[in-house]
């Protein structure tokens, strides 16, 4: 149950996520944990279950499209990609997602008074 | 605009992948399946190559993967499909449940059935007779002309005269000449035209028979803005007062019934009267003339015929006439001017003809011209049937109420045996909301099955009822449509039913303690409280019951009262048939030689006892009245010098069975030649001739004092009893009778035939008799005196018939809730009947017990029954007839029946209660 807590704050950058690793190029879901944990460095481990409703769910609101394809081994994969409401989301998100960092930061970097 | 685009796009994007996912499902679901492989492939690989053994790289994907299963519902909770699968799921199970427990089914959606069906079929009849507009275009500004005057000011008035109160009659009947001032003076409206509706009698492929036929004026079509189907209609010079051309225009309805549709139609001709019309159109479908939406006349002719179809006065044609008010006269409003202002110009102008036509005899109270609403034609039934209509929805509301009780009870008993189930779904992860949803789905599913089944009972009933409403010898066809109002309404109020007897079971069943449900024996105090709100139902439909019962206790006392008034002449045996001869073949004089035929020829019909004619029958909504004056009264110019008055034959008294108290009533002595006389009834003598001996004294009679049939005297030469008039409410009225010999002419008379055999089966003999005189009379509207005195007592028949279905109905659906809740109370207190039963109680006790608990119940009902019936019947106290709204034979046999019922209704369960073993109760739990 903890898990879900964890989820719910990830929600919305899980799906900035998705939406910035698919912008670099056509993937199918197992590509796209592996473009995400190769872009971070590393550093960000998603669960694996919580990446195809997310990736269901930007499709049916429009922001990527499927198409199926041959994966490397020859095998049928669905392949995602960006649309033009996903570019549009995309920049928007990220957009909004620096300005509350920087708030963040702003508000974090406050020193007590008088100190 | 960023945003907007975005929100635009994901609005249009999920319907569609929405659709997509629906439709290809099964696609769907072998994509998902493939996608999830191929990422375990994948993720099994990595490990591989990262130096796991495959067995072991395998299990770690699978690991790491989680169960595809909740995946894959996460992934279709996305798509939206969560949703529409679990309401496809609850469906399923909603019917299997239903299908499980086939008797709570049946009886749910029997009762529900019932109860909207009712209403359905009420809310057709009810929209059609009151809100029905015409076919043409924009009905909503045609205004009829209608004028109010004190009595007697207006004295020829053929049509419609109502009495209004303070001592006033009101009419919409116009004089010609005053028409066709009106219309030459008219500047507010597009235009006047004038109608008149008449019966004829016509030559139809070779039989002869009485026709309806409204006569119009040549603007009529075009004002109304209707043209024909085939040919053309009345227009221009057809209606040119004494020129006017005999054409006829066929109703849709006649033209089908005549002629079968046939084109061919045109050209050929019909006689009326005596007089041959060309057939030069036909009306379009749907179209029914201006007087209503019953039944269409069957021809239309130009107003000009009027002095052939429907002669009047001496000269027969009223086209000239400014003293008779006949004509209805209709407009089409411009659109820019107000109703006020018409109205007041219209009074002006009308004052000022009037007063030109009588001069002198107006005074200080001209009569006063009013503007009524013309979009439900001349005489809307929405005048007498607002309030009928009014009750029976009220109801039928009622009854639907009830059966909505009925099923929320039926339907808590349910839900308090499914405990243990909800409990453990909600164990489970079941969510509040989804299990409220479960059970909204099976209330809406048998909302639905009675909805679909109510369809078809209103249908039937939109059928019957206007049965109900006519008598059987006229034609008048009130067809109901079924229009998408009546089904939307059947609709509405189904999902209002459903969520009405579903909600709160639901609600309380979701709301249920855990706990409490899982463990095997639960405390009797939790059942209490909700046995509680089960009782307070139950109660309420008992309320409801008594409430219907009543009524129909109240409606049924009143035709019961009304069958048994005594009308002062025997009505058994007793014919009646309308012969309506036409002035041309028939002027003054020959009538009245026709008519003395006939008396004969019928009289000699074997299994005839006695004939007389006479100008109206007895309780048919009919009358006739005129100037009654007396030797030393002073001519009155005002109405209250008018009496009814019959023209009879002479061997009225005797074939009636009126009682002649004083004097002497009409027979052979009384000829064309001999002295006139005259017979008054006794409310006349009261009335007129207090404290004298009426019996030789004389008095004039006459509709104006220049009437050429007045000016001589009459004598009065007997008294007779009293007897009803034109219906069975009326008081008694003063009459008064003449010989119809001793005057120059009457025109349509009805024969009242007194036979010793079946009336009806006299019928052949009858026809050939008047054809015998006359090929081409017809024999209009025969039927029994008894059939006529019912027919007054129509509305008050379909009442019954209505209100007594409804009691019915609610007897049996309280008797269903009285036994439901005793046999879940006895269930419930299994135990503790059982401790009862151990400790000594006797069976009988127990037996007393229950019975009681249920008369208690019962008792609450019927007084709050009772006090609310007491307070609506004195709504509907004009509609009830010798007695008043607070009956109390109908409230006491009321609260009789239903309690009987309620003890009948608990006396299975007490019996059950009472054979309880204690051994076995104590071990339930």
């Amino acid at each position: 149950m903890g898990d879900d807590k964890q989820l719910d704050l990830l929600q919305g950058t899980l799906d900035l996520l998705i939406l910035k690793a698919v912008s670099l190029g056509p993937l199918h879901g197992y590509g796209v944990l592996l473009r995400i944990q190769q872009i971070s460095g590393q550093a960000l481990v998603i669960q694996q279950g919580s990446l195809y409703p997310a990736l269901y769910r930007l499709e049916h609101q429009g922001a990527i499209a499927s198409d199926w394809g041959e994966s490397e081994n020859n095998r049928k994969a669905k392949f995602y990609r960006l649309t033009t409401a996903g570019r549009l989301r995309l920049e928007e998100e990220t957009e909004k997602w620096n300005r509350m960092v920087g708030t963040m930061g702003a508000i974090l970097l406050t020193q007590p008074e008088g100190a | 605009m960023k945003r907007l685009y975005l929100l635009l796009t994901r609005m249009l994007a999920q319907p569609r992948s929405w659709f997509w996912a629906m439709s290809q499902r099964s696609r769907l679901e072998a994509e998902m399946e493939a996608e999830l492989a191929l990422h375990l492939e994948s993720l099994a690989a990595d490990l591989v190559r990262a130096g796991y053994p495959p067995a072991e790289a395998a299990r770690r994907a699978r690991v790491e993967l989680g169960s595809a299963v909740v995946h894959k519902d996460g992934m279709r909770a996305s798509l939206g499909l969560r949703w529409w699968d679990g309401l496809i799921a609850d469906l399923r199970y909603a019917c299997r449940r239903l299908r499980r427990s086939v008797i709570f089914t049946t009886i749910a959606v029997v009762s529900l059935a019932l109860a909207i069906g009712a209403n359905t079929a009420i809310f057709s009849v009810a929209k059609q007779v009151l809100y029905e507009r015409f076919a043409v275009p924009n009905p909503a500004n045609l205004r009829i002309l209608a004028w109010s005057a004190k009595t007697g000011l207006m004295r020829g008035v053929w049509g419609d005269y109502n009495q209004l109160p303070a001592g006033h009659v009101g009419s919409s009947g116009f004089s010609y000449p005053a028409y066709e001032q009106l219309r030459k003076q008219n500047r507010l409206f597009e235009d006047l035209f004038a109608t008149k509706r008449a019966g004829a009698n016509a030559i139809v492929q070779g039989n002869a028979q009485q026709v309806s036929v409204e006569m119009v004026s040549a603007n009529y079509y075009a004002a109304l803005g209707v043209g024909p189907q085939l040919g053309r209609v009345i227009q221009g010079l057809d209606d040119a007062g004494a020129n006017s051309a005999p054409v006829a225009v066929l109703s849709d309805d006649f033209w089908l019934r005549v002629f079968g549709r046939s084109t061919a139609v045109l050209g050929q001709t019909i006689q009326m009267n005596g007089t041959t019309f060309l057939i030069v159109g036909v009306n379009p479908h749907g179209f029914s003339g201006v007087s209503g939406f019953q039944q269409s006349p069957d021809l239309f002719v130009p107003l000009g015929m009027q002095p052939v179809i429907s002669p009047h006065g001496s000269a027969g044609t009223l086209l000239t006439d400014t003293d008779t008010w006949w004509v209805n006269v209709m407009g089409r409003l411009r659109p820019d001017v107000s109703d006020a202002s018409v109205q007041s110009v219209l009074d002006a102008q009308f004052k000022a003809i009037v007063r030109a036509t009588m001069p002198g005899q107006t005074g200080e109270e001209p009569p006063q011209l009013q503007l009524r609403d013309g979009s439900r034609g001349l005489f809307p039934s929405q005048d007498e049937f607002a309030k009928p209509m009014a009750v029976l929805l009220t109801l039928a509301g009622f009854v639907l109420l009830l059966a909505c009780a009925n099923i929320a009870n039926l339907m808590l008993a349910r839900g308090a045996q499914r405990q243990r189930e909800i409990s453990v779904r909600i164990a489970l992860g079941a969510g509040r909301a989804r299990l409220l949803r479960q059970m909204l789905v099976e209330s809406l599913l048998l909302a639905f099955l009675g909805g679909v089944a109510g369809l078809a009972v209103g249908y039937i009933g939109g059928l019957r009822i206007p049965k109900l409403m006519q008598s059987p010898w006229e034609h008048g066809r009130l067809q109901i449509h079924f229009d998408w109002e009546v089904f939307a309404f059947t609709a509405a109020i189904t999902l209002l039913t459903g969520v009405l007897f579903g909600l709160a079971p639901a609600w309380i069943a979701a709301r249920s303690e855990v706990n409490a449900g899982l463990k095997k024996s639960a405390t009797s105090v939790t059942r209490r409280r909700k046995g509680w709100g089960g009782k307070s139902l139950v109660g309420f439909q008992i309320a409801l019951s008594t409430l219907l019962v009543v009524g129909a206790g109240l409606f049924l006392r009143t035709l019961a009262g009304l069958n048994a008034v005594d009308v002062g002449f025997r009505t058994d045996h007793l014919l009646l048939a309308e012969v309506r001869p036409t002035s041309q073949q028939y002027p003054l004089g020959k009538d009245i030689q026709l008519h003395q035929q006939l008396e004969r020829e019928i009289a000699a019909i074997p299994g005839v006892e006695s004939v007389a004619a006479a100008a109206y029958p007895y309780i048919a909504g009919e009358i006739g009245q005129t100037f009654f004056v007396p030797e030393g009264e002073a001519d009155k110019n005002d109405g209250s010098q008018m009496q009814y008055v019959v023209d009879v034959g002479n061997d009225f008294f005797p074939t009636l069975q009126i009682p002649i108290l004083a004097g002497r009533g009409f027979g052979p002595q009384d000829t064309p030649t001999s002295a006139h006389v005259a017979v008054i009834n006794a409310s006349l003598a009261r009335l007129r001739f207090s404290g004298q001996n009426p019996l030789g004294k004389r008095f004039r009679v006459g509709m104006h004092p220049s009437d050429s049939n007045s000016g001589g005297w009459v004598q009065i030469v007997g008294i007779s009893a009293d007897t009803h008039f034109s219906s069975l409410r009326d008081t008694l009225p003063p009459q008064f009778f003449l010989p119809y010999v001793q005057w120059p002419g009457v025109g349509s008379m009805t024969y009242e035939i007194r036979t010793q055999v079946d009336a009806k089966s006299i019928f052949p003999a009858l026809r050939r008799a008047v054809q015998r005189a006359d090929r081409n009379l017809p024999l209009i509207n025969v039927r029994t005196q008894q059939q006529q005195i019912q027919a007054d007592m129509q509305q008050e028949r379909m009442f019954v018939a209505l209100t007594s279905g409804f009691g019915l109905l609610a007897l049996a659906l309280a008797s269903v809730g009285v036994y439901g809740i005793m046999a879940y109370s006895v269930a419930q207190r299994t135990n503790e009947i059982g401790i009862r039963l151990a400790l000594g109680a006797l069976p009988r006790q127990v037996l007393g017990m229950i019975l009681s608990e249920a008369a208690w119940i019962s008792l609450g009902g019927i007084a709050v029954g009772l006090i609310a019936a007491l307070l609506l019947a004195r709504l509907v106290r004009s509609m009830l007839y010798g007695l008043q709204p607070s009956d109390p034979v109908s409230l006491m046999a009321g609260a009789g029946l239903l309690i009987a019922v309620a003890l009948a209704a608990s006396w299975l369960p007490a019996r059950r209660a009472a054979s309880v073993q204690p051994m076995d109760a104590l071990r339930h739990e």
